[in-house]
């Protein structure tokens, strides 16, 4: 196996990981949050809010302008 | 994890909470309207080269027309939960920063062929102009979600 591969497939296991979290937290038979309920809960102050923004603009700069 | 004290409750503009409270199909040829413009402005952005100033201005005009809304002019929002389970909101705390440990591993090697980053990997899929619109549509709509936050 390759390192390419490798490194690969950890990155698919963890977008699978994250893919799994949100399907554990809308399933309510857990504690886990779904990604909208900690995004929300990290943007009631105005500064997380301002954080999360400005990673949303940075990642549209990042695939799409660049 | 309890509640954040200098947690802020923004504004909101009369009748937006009526409004807000519409179903989506109520006013199908409004949302018409906006899902087309947002798929026209998707198709253009998408169709700038790389590095140029159109690119640049596709990405920063949304950019600020959200940081508008979201301070200005905020809609009725989702009302966020009042404390999280801190387990659980660890799971996602240990799996974002493996994918930010894997990224930056990558990048550290200069992200040669034979240990990618995910930005090199990602870049030659969102090379058709067709896929690239349709990423920065889902772009649009998360970043429209994160308002609504």
């Amino acid at each position: 196996m390759s390192t390419r591969t490798i490194t690969i497939a950890g990155f698919l296991a963890v977008i699978g990981a994250l893919v799994v979290l949100e399907l554990m937290g809308r399933s309510r038979r857990t504690r886990i949050p779904t990604v909208g309920e900690w995004l929300g809960y990290v943007m009631r102050p105005a500064a997380g809010r301002a954080i999360i923004l400005l990673g949303w603009l940075w990642l549209g700069w990042h695939y799409f302008a660049r | 994890m309890t509640e954040n004290s200098s947690a802020e409750t923004a504004p909101r503009r009369p009748g937006a909470a009526a409004e807000s409270r519409l179903p989506l199909g109520a006013r199908p040829a409004r949302n018409a309207v906006i899902g087309a413009g947002l798929i026209a402005y998707a198709w253009i952005v998408g169709g700038t080269a790389p590095f140029s100033m159109k690119a640049l201005a596709g990405v920063v005009l949304p950019g600020a027309v959200l940081g508008v809304i979201a301070y200005a002019r905020p809609p009725e929002r989702i009302p966020a939960p009042e404390s999280l389970d801190l387990a659980g909101f660890s799971y996602w705390m240990i799996a974002i920063a493996l994918l930010f440990e894997w990224e930056a591993a990558a990048v550290r090697d200069g992200s040669p062929p034979w240990h990618p980053s995910l930005t090199n990997l990602i870049d030659p899929l969102l090379g058709p102009h067709p896929v690239k619109s349709a990423a920065i549509v889902i772009w649009l709509l998360s970043g429209w979600a994160l308002v609504r936050r």
